[in-house]
């Protein structure tokens, strides 16, 4: 599903030049759920930036579902976190002014799908994550765990790849918490989509049978190991 | 999408309804004062038009001027002319000048007219009561007032009327005439409604430097005022001695006016396009403003799958309402201006055709045009910048 091969990332700061990412090798597959840990400055944010083609390495490649993605121009490379990722982030970065659905509905608006089947797809989504109740509700009149089911849903709705999730459950209480990552195991499960979880918490990355440790540009399996 | 782009750009727009309010005001008051300076020249234009249909374009003034001041036409040349010259029919010489008038105890300064009995016909004068001046006025004591100056100089007890004695320096008039309001003349020196008329000899006897200087006359038919300035040139310049003959034409006239009108029209529109100008700075401010604060939206949206004309089209959006908006409210503000203007100078309401798509055109492609370089700011964000930002 996912194949990078040799991922190398690095920065220029001034005349100095910084290697963060050292010739990644990382192949997911379908239905997978996959944790990535790693202490501050592992290069997680910039490895998660990459996965989500929101940045280019400076050597390496990345196929995703045997298509070549670092050959795009901006848009579209657009295109293709459109129909390839979904992101979920820890502040959950829902639209203020638009209601549940709407959210929901925004990466198929983006695509071009017409309203009617968008609004829908992001209804049934919504029923899917346990929010049927809350379709028209705003970001502001939900709670925080229902505001992370929004983004899963948002997440989800475009059937993508890869689900990309940020430390989804660091701004949330550790009951709350369970839930969310019961969603994402139940999501996993039922739609067989690939989930990477970033996070600090070893509980969380105890839950995914998969679990990946970055250090200082260097990913390591940890699952073989456990195994 | 188009659709649900607007509704949000309207949404975000509403959220910030304060600040949105004050873009507006900007082009509202561009618009408004573009469309309300065309409705004002419109009605310029109207009004000079109105005042000439009832002097009649047909008129000439002539003027007698000397290196010290007015000259003196030969009253023989000026009734000689009509025959003399075919292109004039009509002409009556006159002189002006002015002084205090009064009577039971009303004192008021009026302007004077020395004139012979055509300048009533020659210059379209209605009499409201009695009679104009004639040749056997000529030494009589007899004046003819103006409406206004009938009013000044009347008493609840003693209204003017024919007949009234009225004084003006150490003479005793008899009033044997009032004339009719008329508009304000452009082509006359003075004021007709303020005005007391007199013979020719009696005007010498009252006024401080008796000249005759001046003389209305009118075209036959549509003769060319060109060729009657010629000719009236020949025929009264060699009896003006050190003197020359100005001619003044009412299309001259109101070539002139226009052009007066068109600078002043000129002026306002300068205003107006300065203050859309501004408007589109305010709307390019708070649009800038906009983007800054929504950086980590827009980082969002690129992530989600946002191409970067979808955020050009969402910020454009709103730059596009906003302008939209600020054109509605202009034009109501402008038409509202216009009737303002007409009330403070009494003229009839005439509305531009053109102010309004005028207007609205101008300050929707203001709005437009500065809203789009936010735009593009907005969508050449670093989607991983954007994100990163509170």
């Amino acid at each position: 599903m996912l194949e990078l091969r040799s991922i190398t990332r690095r920065f220029r700061i001034g005349p100095t030049e910084r290697t963060v990412l050292h010739g990644i090798d990382l192949d997911l597959a379908a239905g997978e759920l996959v944790s990535l840990m790693g202490g501050s400055g592992s290069g997680k944010t910039t490895f998660m930036n990459i996965v989500g083609l929101l940045d280019r390495p400076s050597s390496g490649s990345y196929r995703i579902r045997g298509e070549n993605v670092l050959a795009a121009e901006a848009d579209a490379q657009s295109l293709m976190r459109n129909k390839m990722i979904g992101f979920v982030f820890q502040q959950f970065f829902l639209m203020p002014r638009l209601n549940a659905w709407r959210n929901v509905a925004l990466p198929l608006m983006y695509r071009g799908t017409p309203e009617g089947e968008a609004r829908r797809r992001a209804e049934a989504m919504l029923e899917r994550v346990g929010l049927g109740q809350h379709l028209t509700h705003m970001p502001n009149m939900l709670s925080g765990g229902q505001k992370q089911r929004v983004a899963i849903a948002r997440a989800l709705v475009g059937e993508p790849a890869i689900v990309l999730a940020d430390e989804p459950t660091g701004a949330l209480d550790p009951l709350v918490s369970r839930e969310i990552m019961g969603l994402f195991e139940e999501m996993n499960r039922e739609l067989g989509v690939l989930v990477l979880i970033i996070t600090h918490d070893p509980g969380v990355a105890a839950r995914c049978r998969r679990r990946l440790m970055l250090t200082q540009g260097h990913l390591a399996d940890q699952s073989l190991v456990a195994a | 999408m188009i659709w649900q782009t607007l509704v949000e750009a309207a949404g975000n727009l509403l959220a910030a309804w304060q600040r949105s309010l004050l873009a507006l005001i900007g082009i509202v008051v561009g618009a408004g004062a573009v469309i309300a300076m065309l409705h004002a020249g419109t009605m310029a234009r109207q009004e000079t038009i109105r005042q000439f249909r009832q002097m009649g374009t047909d008129t000439l003034i002539l003027r007698a001027d000397s290196p010290q001041g007015l000259g003196n036409f030969r009253l023989g040349d000026i009734e000689s002319t009509p025959a003399a010259v075919p292109t004039v029919s009509e002409i009556a010489p006159f002189m002006i000048g002015g002084g205090p008038v009064s009577h039971e105890g009303q004192n008021r300064n009026a302007g004077f007219i020395g004139a012979t009995g055509s300048f009533a016909d020659v210059a379209r004068l209605p009499i409201a009561q009695g009679r104009f001046l004639s040749p056997h006025d000529r030494f009589e004591l007899h004046a003819v007032l103006g409406s206004e100056i009938a009013e000044q100089l009347s008493t609840p007890f003693a209204p003017i009327r024919v007949g009234s004695q009225i004084r003006v320096s150490r003479y005793i008039f008899t009033v044997i005439g009032v004339i009719e309001p008329v508009m304000m003349n452009p082509m006359l020196p003075m004021d007709v409604n303020g005005t007391l008329f007199f013979s020719l000899s009696n005007a010498r006897r009252v006024m401080a430097a008796p000249q005759l200087a001046m003389a209305v006359a009118r075209l036959r038919g549509d003769a060319d005022p060109e060729i009657a300035t010629q000719q009236l040139q020949q025929h009264l310049g060699p009896g003006l001695r050190d003197s020359t003959l100005n001619v003044l034409s009412a299309r001259q006239l109101i070539a002139g006016m226009n052009s007066q009108v068109r600078l002043v029209a000129l002026l306002l529109g300068a205003v107006g396009s300065i203050a859309l100008v501004l408007g589109g700075v305010g709307v390019m401010n708070i649009m800038l403003m906009s983007v800054t604060e929504r950086r980590r939206e827009i980082g969002i949206r690129l992530a989600i799958g946002a191409r970067r004309r979808d955020v050009r089209r969402l910020f454009l959006s709103e730059a596009l309402i906003l302008s939209l908006l600020g054109a509605a409210l202009g034009v109501a503000l402008g038409y509202a201006g216009g009737v303002g203007f007409a009330w403070m100078s009494g003229w009839p309401v005439h509305f531009s055709p053109l102010a309004a798509p005028l207007g609205a055109g101008v300050s929707l492609a203001v709005g437009v045009f500065f809203g789009f370089y936010p735009a593009v700011m907005a969508a050449r964000l670093d989607p991983i910048e954007a994100l990163r930002s509170e």
